[in-house]
């Protein structure tokens, strides 16, 4: 009876009562675009990820060309799966998420089908730009401004959608996905600024501190947020479960929109910044463990006596594992953070590994999980194959940390190399070239995951729809 | 008190803003206003206070070069500080010399900074004048041929390219020589 109530509620849990789902108010146009070129992005900026791990093992592997040297494909990496991949994924889900917890309509499905087609735009252009060197030498900000403004614009629109449909809504109370995805919106407006334009008008020490805010939080405060967003509305809603706490999703919300933003000078430890800001940045890196931990609890405790549904459901398996991720990643953060642990790691290979946990291992996973719980939904069918959905899961999971755990201990062993200077700096690279094979290996594994992933989801997308299949769906 | 954000969208926006621009602020905007240091030119001819010497901007071929350096990304493999680590001075000096300890009056003309976050190469903030023309143009050639074990990657095109060569390698001999370090000016041309 409880658990009726609670269901109810949409602003306590997004477990809503089944509706008939011809009767479905949703469109879902936006999403569609949106995912499935996610999911085509993910694809073909994984086979660039593994053209740059193959050239870590043989450094002339596609040398010759100047287009798809090491210094080109990086940043085409790093942008294409955060961009091209990440940020459409979320962006999709939440054009599926937003509407259903407000209980309306997405306020403009052509606005949202514009915003589709101009950030494809805007990636086509970072791919041309990226190959051929325009770079602005900046991390995660490489991409010409023309590009930027186009971000920018971009975002306004999602923004103004997302706010729209936020503001018509019919249920009263929001839900905790919503706060995280309005924060999202809110706070990527002006960490982008900061990092794409405000760095333009600064040099030296200080546009690098606004570079590292920047790149700090482009993880923190947009794909963390939306990120928990997806896991905040997926959870609950895929083993139909209620969320175990609000107060903990309102800890964990509020100490994340006021620690996180402190902490971008932490890439400069021991660097040449202020002492003063690297000390005020350690400080408020170990308290990011509060926000990390509310919400890991949180998920953790509405699975309580539900874990067994792990063994069923791809999405679960996902959402748990990245939880897991997310509790690891944001536990070796606050710890790299430390003076004595980043003389060690900084720098390293360390790093890599770290950060993959968290864009992959954690957000990707969030993503994936997402996807494939909503594609089905919106292309009123059922996902091609479960067994296939299960492959992809455990090809991701142990490649992810095949190459997780080989970057952490290389890293650490590298550091330690660096740190006595007998050593030559050559002997700690050709020391370092079995841990770079182990990569590659992990990475043939993961992007074997990408492919099971996307060629399920292109069948799926493809296969047969209609009443008959929608009537299937609904009895299960 | 946070409870009315749950109902209220307008609340929650000025709440979730406040709380971001109290860290926001005071992190980026305060912190140049408070330490001179992040925009006063390096400059010190008391060699009583350390190491001597005189932050100039670069020349047109050495703008010119540190944008080749820029566009084929160099700096996501090579990091330019020398950070406050025992080990960075005495990994990064050379000849029997510790290198100095890079500080923010260094790099005041830089844009894009080049600090780096990675180091799969060795740190290049005191490189300049360690090596000759000649040396670099090997090198550049292909590395592995000078430095057996290496895993970067030959650049033809720029060995090859006589106006980017010397451009690039007359911006990579200005790395680090703000400070006059070398106690006998023993910087290769």
């Amino acid at each position: 009876m409880q658990k009726e109530e609670l269901i109810q509620n949409v602003g306590e849990t997004p477990v809503a009562p089944a509706a008939k789902r011809s009767d479905s108010i949703h469109d879902d146009t936006t999403a569609k675009i949106f995912i499935a070129s996610s999911v085509s992005y993910f694809v073909i900026v994984g086979l660039v990820a593994l053209i740059i791990a193959a050239k870590f093992s043989m450094p002339s592997f596609l040398g010759s060309v100047q287009y798809l040297t090491y210094g080109r494909m990086r940043p085409l990496h790093v942008n294409g799966m955060l961009f091209g991949w990440l940020l459409a994924a979320d962006m999709g889900l939440m054009f599926y998420v937003v509407p259903r917890l407000c209980g309306v309509k997405l306020w403009s499905e052509k606005l949202g089908i514009a915003t589709g087609i101009l950030w494809n735009a805007i990636i086509l252009g970072a791919v041309v730009s990226l190959v051929m060197g325009w770079n602005q030498g900046l991390e995660y900000a490489e991409l010409p401004t023309l590009l930027d403004v186009g971000v920018v614009v971009a975002w306004i629109m999602f923004g103004a959608n997302i706010f729209g449909t936020i503001a018509t809504r019919k249920y009263n109370a929001m839900y905790v996905s919503l706060w995280y995805a309005m924060g999202t919106i809110l706070w990527t407006a002006f960490v982008y600024l900061t990092g794409n334009f405000a760095t333009l008008f600064t040099t030296g020490v200080n546009q690098a501190n606004l570079n590292w805010m920047y790149v700090h939080n482009a993880v923190g405060l947009i794909f963390t947020p939306v990120g928990l967003a997806i896991a905040y509305y997926f959870i609950p809603r895929v083993s139909n479960n209620p969320l175990y706490s609000h107060k903990l999703s309102m800890i964990g919300f509020w100490s994340l929109a006021f620690v996180y933003v402190w902490t971008g000078a932490h890439h400069m430890l021991h660097g040449p910044i202020s002492q003063w800001l690297q000390t005020i940045t350690i400080v408020f890196s170990v308290m990011l463990l509060i926000p990390v931990w509310a919400a890991v609890y949180n998920f953790i405790s509405t699975m309580r006596g539900q874990w067994h549904q792990l063994r069923e459901n791809v999405s679960l398996k996902f959402l748990m594992s990245g939880v897991v991720f997310y509790l690891l990643t944001c536990f070796q953060g606050p710890m790299h953070s430390l003076r004595a642990v980043n003389a060690i790691v900084s720098k390293t290979d360390w790093i890599p590994g770290h950060a993959h946990m968290a864009v992959l291992g954690a957000f990707s996973f969030f993503a994936i999980a997402g996807t494939y719980h909503v594609v089905p939904l919106i292309f009123k069918t059922k996902l091609y194959s479960e067994a296939l959905a299960n492959w992809s899961f455990w090809l991701f999971l142990i490649g992810g940390l095949g190459f997780f755990v080989t970057l952490w201990l290389g890293g650490f062993w590298q550091g330690w190399q660096w740190n006595n200077p007998a050593i030559p700096f050559i002997d700690t690279v050709v020391a370092l070239k079995p841990v770079w094979h182990v990569r590659l290996g992990s990475g043939f594994l993961m992007f074997g995951g990408i492919i099971t992933f996307a060629y399920n989801i292109l069948a799926t997308i493809l296969g047969p729809k209609g009443e008959e299949m929608e009537a299937n769906v609904a009895v299960a | 008190m946070l409870h009315k954000a749950d109902y209220s969208a307008p609340f929650f926006v000025a709440a979730a803003l406040t709380l971001f621009f109290i860290g926001g602020i005071l992190t980026t905007v305060v912190p140049p206003l408070i330490d001179a240091s992040w925009a006063k030119p390096f400059e010190n001819s008391d060699p009583t206070k350390g190491v001597t010497g005189k932050l100039v901007q670069l020349n047109e071929t050495e703008q010119k070069g540190r944008k080749i350096y820029i566009r084929e990304g160099c700096w996501y493999c090579h990091t330019q500080q020398i950070r406050t680590i025992l080990a960075d001075t005495k990994r990064y000096g050379w000849r029997g010399v510790d290198a100095p300890i890079s500080t923010p009056d260094e790099f005041v003309y830089d844009a894009p900074h080049l600090f780096g976050t990675k180091r799969t190469g060795p740190d290049l903030a005191r490189v300049g004048g360690k090596y000759n023309e000649q040396w670099h143009k090997a090198h550049f050639r292909n590395p592995a041929d000078l430095v057996p074990g290496s895993i970067m990657p030959p650049f033809p095109w720029i060995a090859d390219n006589p106006e980017e060569f010397k451009a690039l390698v007359a911006y990579m001999q200005t790395l680090g020589r703000a400070k006059n370090w070398r106690p006998d000016n023993d910087y290769e041309k």
